[in-house]
């Protein structure tokens, strides 16, 4: 690959990690993807800006496991982001389902028919899953609704929430302890943990939100 | 052919090894809090390092015995009865048919390890039959243990009965843990006031403690980030710190990826003590190099490996 395409050498940190930093989180998918692929790892992890790996610290010396890694690095292709199909999210806004939205608007200075819009007219790209079983981080959330996340992380987030922080939009698919504010809630299931394929999103789908409320007949 | 739960206690929950190579798709590790205690137990009971045993977390449950096996208990130290009169730890005993065990409350520590001979039956759930209590995956429904439950035996047999640990090998739960730690990926951000309160501090384990993390309390630790961190991928013994001051120690049901930053990485030859953090109780971090972590780690392995051949798996 090309030098400006190749990823800059990974570094240690911990006792058993090494992590590498990517461009943006579609290059960290792609990069994980292949290191994954080589089999040499315990985990390969992508983040929204450098993936992690994780290696056998009883067999394997952490300066043998990042000159592995820098070889490997020299040598690894990138696939491309792949582009997927388009799911639509219905969502209720605020009240007990979205319990930060009224906050928000303040904050952002914007009706709460103004943020619904806005967030209801994006489109929006799974970049990645994380966090806990079909938890999806997308991106494409306007600019105009940019905040920052909660500065102590709520012990318990409803399963369904839809949340916004920084410049994403997330997706909790449990319940359980989360960190960024809550604009609404959805019956969409995020992780069918029975199904033969237990994520109805992938890195790569397209997202679209539907307000309930506002298409009441 | 049965174990018959009558009491399911605080939080019981089958665990085994941790489902790995799936954190990209936020499936988090789970199994033992304390492998090591698991991996203990279950060689008492000729059982492999992680075959699928009890956590069982502060308070215990009681259970009665429908077959002839033999048990053993390690980790915590626990008031623990069969048939009302007291057992010790660190033993394979042999429970008959219609037998009581009665497992009580932990005074130190926070868990402990019941290993049955031939292991205890399980639902796979993504190559694992470990309890993820959040998605309700692996074990016993994806839940803890409750009353009437029925846990089955895995392959049942009775002929360990008698096998001790090595009086070096009983480890102590300590009541003043000392965790050592690597600098995390966000460590940068520590002046040098910051990190003497992270490494001097007089840190407790908070109320909010589960298997995901344990809130610390005793100190806090404002760090300059400005809230914007990417995602970035996090583990088991990551300590998160939130912009609120309060940082985060994660266990082995961990997130598989957080914002906040990442300032210190329990090394893996402590991670296992992480699983007995007792809420209220205190702990220090102990900061070393990866050098010197891959070191402790091979010397904690090679002191188990001779009596837990398989002890790599556990810790």
């Amino acid at each position: 690959m090309s030098d400006a395409a190749r990823p800059p050498p990974g570094e240690a940190f911990g006792d058993d990690q090494l992590r590498i930093p990517a461009a943006d989180a579609a290059q960290a998918q792609a990069l994980a993807d292949a290191l994954r692929a080589q089999g040499d790892w315990l985990e390969v992890v992508p983040g929204l800006a450098c993936v992690v790996v994780r290696f056998d610290a009883a067999h394997v010396d952490p300066p043998a496991a990042l000159a592995r890694l820098r070889s490997r690095l020299e040598t690894v292709s990138l696939p491309a982001a792949p582009s997927l199909g388009r799911v639509e999210i219905p969502v209720r806004y605020g009240g007990d389902d979205g319990p930060d939205l009224a906050a928000l608007c303040r904050r952002l200075g914007v009706t709460r028919s103004e943020l619904i819009r806005r967030h209801t007219a994006a489109t929006f790209r799974v970049e990645m899953h994380g966090f806990t079983p079909g938890f999806a981080y997308l991106g494409g959330l306007p600019d105009a609704l940019h905040v920052p996340r909660l500065s102590a992380p709520r012990q318990r987030v409803a399963a369904g929430s839809v949340a916004i922080a920084g410049p994403w939009c997330g997706l909790y698919a449990l319940s359980g302890p989360g960190g960024w504010p809550l604009i609404g809630r959805t019956d969409f299931e995020l992780f069918a943990r029975n199904a033969p394929d237990p994520f109805p999103l992938k890195p790569g789908s397209q997202v679209v939100f539907r307000d309930v409320d506002g298409c009441a007949p | 052919m049965t174990v018959r739960v009558l009491r399911g206690g605080a939080q019981t929950t089958l665990q085994a090894a941790p489902r790995t190579g799936l954190r990209h798709l936020g499936i988090p590790s789970s199994g033992p809090a304390d492998g090591l205690s698991m991996a203990l137990a279950n060689r008492l009971v000729g059982n492999a390092a992680l075959a699928p045993a009890l956590e069982i977390t502060l308070y215990g449950p009681r259970l009665r015995f429908d077959l002839d096996a033999c048990f053993a208990l390690v980790g915590a130290p626990v008031d623990a009865t069969l048939n009302g009169d007291a057992i010790a730890p660190h033993e394979s005993l042999r429970a008959r048919s219609g037998d009581v065990l009665d497992i009580g409350s932990m005074a130190t520590g926070a868990r402990c390890y019941l290993a049955v001979e031939g292991g205890i039956a399980g639902s796979a759930a993504f190559g694992s039959v470990s309890t993820y209590l959040p998605a309700g995956l692996g074990g016993i429904e994806g839940r803890a243990l409750r009353e009437g439950d029925a846990l089955a035996l895995a392959d049942p047999a009775a002929t360990t009965e008698g096998t001790r640990t090595p009086p070096g090998l009983r480890v102590a739960i300590p009541t003043n843990p000392a965790l050592r730690c690597c600098d995390g990926p966000d460590a940068g951000l520590l002046d040098a006031g910051l990190r003497e309160r992270l490494y001097g501090g007089r840190w407790r384990a908070g109320l909010r403690a589960d298997r995901m993390g344990i809130e610390l309390a005793g100190e806090r630790l404002l760090l300059p980030s400005g809230g914007q961190m990417a995602s970035a991928p996090v583990f088991p013994g990551s300590l998160q710190c939130p912009e609120g001051g309060t940082p985060y120690l994660l266990s082995v049901d961990a997130q598989t990826t957080g914002g906040y930053p990442q300032v210190l990485q329990v090394a893996r030859c402590d991670r296992h003590l992480v699983g007995q953090l007792r809420p209220g109780g205190p702990l220090r971090f102990l900061a070393r190099t990866a050098g010197q972590a891959a070191a402790d780690l091979r010397d904690k392995l090679a002191y188990f490996r001779d009596w837990v051949p398989d002890v790599d798996d556990a810790l």
